[in-house]
């Protein structure tokens, strides 16, 4: 089987799992106390007003009936609109999208550019000190808030030391005009980053603890195998066995388990986007809840269902890439 | 006598286990000359495929390769010396290892591993495997190497093998998985080649194909090989001499010849005799009586006594070094006091009970059996 | 033949997972040691504060300590930890980690907030535990379109980013601390469904339970009395490591707004208080953290220690 065709099934059994979303998102929003239409217009709206108004947003047809109207304008690309911001679902979502990807890959960047070798160097060095070292940053890494992990920043590199912004994410493609102090896009970029620094650390620090635990496991056990042994009773040196041999087998359980971390990573995001006063999905989905803004709240809880499923997609080709038997066994 | 290609003296090999010290291999030596195959048996937990990786220094943490002299065509591999301290250390004539692994490995000794289905790397195809081998040891560029890959494919009788360079693994059976990895051993033209059981996870008509395979490559190169096996059928086929282990010491050594004929150890005979022959019918074949014992803590004087139909209270004190006990001027040599040239009055030594005389009814050898 | 099999592997299951023999085997690994007492600690606290708070009307606290809600006029606010001096003769020890925004203590607070924190995860981690089990141990038995069915539904709690999941649901029903429990719950099922209908599906291979098919023993029964036990181990570690991950998450509900609301205290609610007053007292921001931080970090470690003892395939 190709890879071509393997991705193809991949997302059509990715639909599903969408549909599910949106059902179980609907059904829950439908489940809240008052209708949109009184949030919308305000506790002091007549009874006849609101009648009035809920005839013409189609609130008072049954839920299945709403359901699939709802399906069938998402298919055309309508969301609806926000009540709250006054503009349609899809506008806003794609105004905070790229803050929220911008995030993440950076986030997960760090994570991989430090677990990886930090892992990799653990399990080379077992039970050394650098392993010790590693395994404790890992395990406390795993265990400390993200948020909290934003606020400590903040409050040294932010308040105490004044060297990092600690207030929103400036980015890269911002009209120069609009970012205080920029004269060219160097300017810009040179504020992405320092805007980034400290969200990316706060969202990838669980990240890069979970992965440079597997990694450091995954490693090991991967240099105890028989072809390891091959490999070097063969006069391979051991760092072409431990970049070239064992490296691919042992990224394998490593993408699974950033694939399980999305979920977490998307979760993340909407706390480092709080303590950080990002204006991307996390906090737009937080504000949506606070305002009763049905029609976002659901177009957010689509997306982050949607950017999951294409994470998912994306590791699951990636370790079909790695391992050459994935696409067989995908075969049953 | 020839100097020997290959010469291992007074080896020893432990593990540090929370249990304690495992003398995993205790002060085994052999001979390896050019041309010859020479078969290295025991039942599992001998110490076999530890000395195998101690010659080839893959023992790994926590295993420690602590004493003995390794040579390879007279020239120091691994020696010890008394340190300042009087603790024993690699003495600065041994190999350093990267020269080691530059010069020994796969160039002058290759190997052949006991499991085909773990042995080869799932993520690289067979070709890149056995091409990257070539390259690093027959110091070719990666075409010529391409082609010396395919060649030997072909040798091993792998059909088609341009087609089969690009297949990974999976894609082949455990037959021809052990073919790619003998094909591994005999592309990179080594001296010797250490053969760890590999046969064992095979059926029987491949085992056969595989040692027909082998014997013939064996002619065509004069490459030598040292066979490890807990199974003597496949001794008697391919081998030249004979080493039989017991819980890491050495307990027979001979001739193939005069192993079968003129068994002079004990243990040779028990497990000669557990294994079934053409000329033997089932009826007629005794189990090796009692378990071998751990070599965390062996038993003392010849460890085989236990064991043994033929102990008596002497071999529950002496631990016989292997001696030549030759009735002819071929060299054979037990490790078994009931020979006189052991001279401990073994004839007035009262014989003593073992599981060899009691509980002969249930308990097996461990491996022949399976 | 069939009763033989099956009495052995009893007995050898019972071997090696029976309680006492776990834990003396776990308690040979120093970490493992200090991280149940931890535990045993932070459960404690956690029990006192819960009948102080449900059944005493907070009457211990006020007795012996301060009380965890009410603001206290007579102490000045955001007084700050012993050793960055409360040079304002409160007496040294009187608030060893200063006090809130509105002067009340905050030791005792963090006191009163490890129950949320251990409460919810404890009630979330269960019920994940049980239906999760139910469902996995059901899918991977029957298998075919019950399999199916179930499984397709697990991977759709999965799929939805769990902090959203439980936003939404707590937006649905109300933001009272039951639903945070029932929430982080469902984020719970999805992970142990999928672990033991793993688990099933090789154990349903053995011969025992092929014997006790073959010997007209109920489906049920099989399941309840060989499937389920011999999942034991790694559904243990799990639990473990799940009771971590829910406080993490409930921290960060509380944080969010979601969760225990003022004036009981949380952990989460604590940070997001703090974080207000990030400039002026930093301190304030550490300690609810802290907290959050060594209670996870134990079970984690516990979680680990477990592995190792129950699960020696896993060795690190
Ligand atoms: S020395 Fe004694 S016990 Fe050992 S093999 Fe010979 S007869 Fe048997």
């Amino acid at each position: 089987m190709s890879h071509l065709r393997y991705t193809i099934k991949r997302l059509l059994q990715a639909i599903p799992v969408l549909i599910g979303i949106t059902s179980i998102t609907f059904l829950l929003i439908n489940a809240m106390p008052g209708s949109p239409v009184e949030v919308m217009l305000g506790p002091t709206a007549s009874e006849e007003l609101i009648a009035a108004a809920e005839e013409r947003y189609g609130f008072n047809q049954p839920i299945h009936v709403r359901y699939v109207k709802y399906i069938l304008a998402a298919l055309g690309g309508d969301l609806g609109r926000s009540i709250h911001y006054g503009v349609p679902v899809t506008t806003k979502i794609l105004e905070r999208l790229p803050v929220t990807l911008l995030l993440l890959a950076s986030s997960f960047a760090f994570a991989l550019s430090v677990a990886i070798p930090l892992g990799i160097v653990s399990a080379r060095r077992r039970n050394q000190p650098v392993d010790h070292g590693s395994r404790v940053v890992s395990l406390i890494g795993v265990s400390t808030p993200n948020f909290w992990i934003g606020l400590l920043l903040i409050i040294v590199f932010g308040y105490h030391l004044q060297v990092l912004p600690s207030n929103g994410l400036v980015m890269p493609l911002t009209p120069i005009s609009e970012v205080e102090g920029a004269t060219s896009r160097l300017d810009v970029l040179v504020q992405t980053v320092r805007s980034l620094i400290m969200p990316t650390i706060a969202l990838g620090t669980l990240q890069m603890a979970a992965v440079s635990r597997i990694e450091r496991s995954s490693m090991l056990e991967v240099l105890g195998r028989d072809y390891i042994n091959l490999a070097r009773a063969f006069g391979v040196k051991e760092s072409v066995i431990t970049r070239k041999h064992a490296f691919r087998n042992a990224q394998l359980p490593v993408v699974t388990i950033i694939g399980l971390q999305l979920t977490s990573a998307l979760g993340g995001a909407v706390l480092t986007e709080t303590v950080f006063n990002i204006n991307g999905m996390g906090r737009l989905i937080i504000q949506a809840v606070r305002t009763q803004d049905y029609a976002l709240i659901m177009g957010t809880t689509l997306f982050f269902g949607v950017m999951f499923v294409i994470g998912t997609l994306l590791t699951d080709l990636t370790y079909a890439y790695l391992d050459p038997r994935v696409t067989y066994e995908g075969e049953d | 006598m020839t100097t020997p290609l290959l010469s291992v003296e007074n080896l020893q090999t432990q593990f540090e286990t929370a249990e304690g010290t495992v003398r995993a291999v205790d002060g085994i030596s052999f001979d390896v000359h050019e041309g010859e195959t020479v078969g290295l048996v025991g039942e599992s937990g001998a110490g076999k495929s530890v000395a195998i990786s101690s010659v080839l220094r893959l023992v790994e943490s926590p295993g420690e390769i602590v004493g003995g002299e390794i040579r390879f065509r007279g020239e120091t591999l691994l020696s010890f010396e008394e340190g300042p301290n009087g603790e024993r250390r690699q003495s600065p004539e041994s190999l350093s290892n990267k020269e080691f692994r530059q010069r020994i490995r796969g160039r002058e000794i290759a190997t052949i591993f006991q499991d085909p289905m773990e042995s080869l790397n799932p993520v690289f195809t067979i070709g890149s495997q056995l091409q990257e081998f070539i390259e690093i040891n027959r110091e070719l560029p990666p075409k010529d190497a391409r082609d010396v890959a395919i060649e030997t494919l072909r040798e091993v009788d792998i059909p088609k093998p341009e087609d089969r360079f690009d297949d990974y693994p999976h894609e082949f059976s455990g037959g021809m998985r052990q073919r790619v990895l003998i094909a591994m051993a005999i592309a990179c033209q080594p001296s010797l080649i250490l053969a760890d059981e590999p046969t064992t996870a095979l059926d029987v008509t491949v085992e056969g194909q595989i040692l027909n395979l082998v014997s013939d490559l064996q002619e065509e190169y004069g490459t030598s090989f040292v066979w490890v096996t807990h199974d003597l059928a496949v001794v008697a086929d391919i081998c030249d001499r004979v080493n039989v282990m017991y819980l890491g010491q050495m307990a027979e050594q001979a001739d193939v010849h005069d192993l079968f004929d003129n068994t002079k150890h004990p243990y040779t005979e028990a497990l000669l005799q557990s294994v079934p022959r053409p000329d033997k019918t089932v009826e007629s074949l005794t189990p090796i009586e009692g378990v071998m014992p751990e070599a965390i803590n062996p038993p003392s004087g010849c460890r085989f006594h236990p064991r043994c139909p033929d102990a008596r209270a002497v071999c529950r004190e002496v631990n016989p070094e292997p001696r030549n006990v030759s009735d002819t001027d071929t060299r054979h040599n037990a490790a078994c006091v009931k020979h006189d040239a052991f001279d401990v009055d073994y004839e007035h030594s009262t014989p003593i009970q073992s599981e060899g005389d009691e509980f002969g009814e249930d308990l097996q050898v461990t491996e022949g059996s399976r | 033949m069939a009763a033989e099999t099956e009495e052995t592997e009893d007995q050898e299951y019972e071997s090696r997972v029976g309680a006492s023999y776990m834990l003396s085997r776990l308690l040979q690994d120093t970490t493992a040691r200090i991280s149940l007492i931890l535990i045993a600690i932070i459960s404690g606290m956690a029990l006192f504060a819960f009948v102080d708070a449900e059944f005493l009307d907070y009457r211990l606290a006020e007795t012996y300590l301060y009380h965890p809600l009410r603001n206290n006029a007579g102490t000045r606010p955001l007084l700050p930890p012993v050793g960055l001096s409360n040079q304002f003769g409160d007496g040294v020890l009187a608030h060893p980690l200063g006090t809130d925004t509105r002067g009340r203590d905050i030791a005792v607070r963090l006191l009163y907030g490890s129950r949320i924190a251990i409460q919810i995860a404890l009630v979330s981690t269960t019920i994940g535990v049980v239906v999760g089990t139910t469902v996995g141990a059901v899918s991977g038995y029957y298998g075919g379109w019950i399999d199916d069915v179930l499984m397709r539904f697990v991977e759709i709690l999965y799929s939805i980013p769990f902090l959203v999941l439980v936003i939404a649901f707590m937006a649905a029903f109300g933001r009272e601390l039951i639903y945070a429990m029932i929430g982080v719950s469902i984020i719970s099922i999805p992970i142990f469904a999928r672990l033991i209908r793993s688990e099933v599906l090789s154990i349903r291979e053995e011969t025992y339970v092929e014997a006790a098919q073959a010997a007209g023993v109920k489906d049920r029964n099989i399941l309840l009395r060989h499937v389920i036990p011999n999942s034991f181990a790694p559904v243990v570690v799990q639990t473990t490591l799940q009771m971590g991950t829910n406080i993490l998450i409930v921290a960060g509900l509380s944080f969010l707004g979601f969760g225990a609301q003022p004036p009981t205290p949380s952990w989460g609610q604590m940070l997001s208080i703090a974080r207000n007053y990030m400039l002026p007292a930093p301190w304030f921001s550490v300690w609810p953290g802290l907290a959050i931080l060594i209670t996870v970090m134990a079970f984690n470690i516990l979680g680990d220690g477990l592995r190792d003892t129950l699960d020696p395939r896993l060795e690190n």
